[in-house]
């Protein structure tokens, strides 16, 4: 293999695992989608090595490394890396169609922000229906719903956006929440404001978190239960806030 | 059999709502809600069954979506993670969570405590139940996964 195929195979499995780790993949999965690829491309002396911000990959004497600074969860982009990297193992794809469709993976945008109104304003308003919410608080933790996904793309591009998109999430479900229904009484708040944040703290399960601790990366595992935890108490911050606000000025505003 | 209904239903809506958010590929959406519901009606009934062992209740539904998750991974030759996250969704403790911030805002420093500390106890039971099923079918997958490795995990 020359030199500029070398480099060119190297590229692609960085971008493989950038897109992994950027994606939310589990660190492992990370790793193992770098190594396989390695193997595909034929390349020796791999040793490759990730955490949440950060990987190294080392191959033929060059060493690369990456700092990951936007990571959200797409899983669609980590269903189709894992894909692609498949079959560079099997030896279906060189390393310059692999880089092509990794771009392309890249690329492709992610749903479109109606698909995500509406998926938000489903998810609350079912989940208030399962905290034992009637008819009417259904609806309004739909049009709640509504509310917080349309104002999630403002912080899409902020620093500590996501900490701050939770905050306002939990923030405006529990004004809303209690400021319709001092207008017409639709039924449980409870229920709205419960069905309303549980979108943001689907983190709290900490899934990634426990299997990369399981798989014996630690350091990842702490992260990422320390982000969960954070995340979740940016919502708790934002609905206490939101809670305190309305009982204080209720009685001026409403 | 209502509550059981409407829970049945909430958990479906959530759990596809969720999986979207995520932006799961569309052939997972529909498996991924099913393992949901399945998972939240079995939590149902063994809280139900089981009474005061709420913890329990949480970490065997756990378990069981998990393995489910792991066993539709394998046979749709996609990441585990993609059905774990959102067929998980509906144990999340988000009423607790809430309850334990109202009695925060109303000076309830004891109800605040027990509904939080109920919350984190949902939170490490979930994250055991996972944790062990992952375990296992690592273990299991080793034996396997040799002649098992072009395929998905």
């Amino acid at each position: 293999m020359t030199q500029a195929e070398q480099s060119c195979a190297l590229d692609a499995l960085c971008s493989a695992a950038q897109l992994m780790l950027e994606n939310g993949a589990e660190t492992y999965r990370v790793e193992e989608t770098a190594r396989r690829m390695a193997t595909g491309f034929c390349l020796t002396g791999v040793s490759v090595a990730a955490l949440p911000t950060l990987i190294f990959v080392e191959a033929e004497g060059k060493t690369r490394i990456l700092r990951i600074s936007r990571r959200g969860t797409n899983m669609t982009r980590i269903e189709r890396t894992n894909d692609i990297s498949r079959r560079v193992e099997r030896g279906e794809m060189t390393a310059q169609e692999a880089g092509c469709a990794l771009r392309q993976i890249a690329a492709a945008p992610g749903a479109p922000q109606r698909t995500m109104l509406l998926a938000y304003a489903v998810t609350s308003a079912s989940f208030s229906l399962l905290f034992g919410g009637g008819p009417g608080a259904f609806a309004v933790a739909f049009l709640i719903g509504l509310a917080v996904q349309a104002v999630q793309p403002l912080f899409a591009r902020v620093e500590m956006g996501v900490l701050l998109g939770n905050f306002a999430g939990g923030f405006i479900t529990a004004v809303l929440a209690q400021a319709l229904a001092a207008r017409l009484p639709y039924g449980d708040v409870n229920a709205v404001i419960a069905g309303g944040i549980m979108p943001l703290l689907s983190g709290l399960l900490m899934t990634t978190a426990m299997r990369d601790t399981m798989y014996g990366d630690l350091i990842s595992g702490v992260t990422r239960a320390v982000e969960a935890l954070l995340l979740a108490v940016a919502v708790a911050l934002g609905v206490y806030v939101g809670l305190t606000a309305v009982s204080m000025m209720g009685g001026v505003l409403l | 059999m209502h509550e059981l209904l409407v829970g049945a239903a909430g958990a479906f809506g959530g759990t596809i709502g969720l999986a979207c958010l995520l932006n799961a590929p569309r052939r997972t959406l529909l498996p991924s809600s099913l393992i949901g519901v399945l998972g939240y009606v079995l939590y149902l009934l063994l809280s139900l069954a089981a009474g005061q062992s709420m913890i329990f209740s949480y970490f065997l539904s756990t378990v069981v979506i998990a393995v489910i998750c792991e066993i539709a991974a394998r046979v749709m030759r996609t990441p585990t993670t993609i059905f774990l996250l959102s067929a998980l969704v509906p144990l999340v403790p988000g009423y607790s969570f809430y309850r334990a911030m109202l009695a925060l805002v109303e000076d309830q420093g004891a109800a605040a405590a027990a509904s939080g500390l109920q919350a984190v106890q949902i939170v490490g039971a979930i994250a055991v139940g996972a944790a062990v099923t992952t375990v296992v079918f690592r273990a299991l997958g080793m034996r396997w996964g040799e002649q098992h490795a072009a395929r998905g995990r």
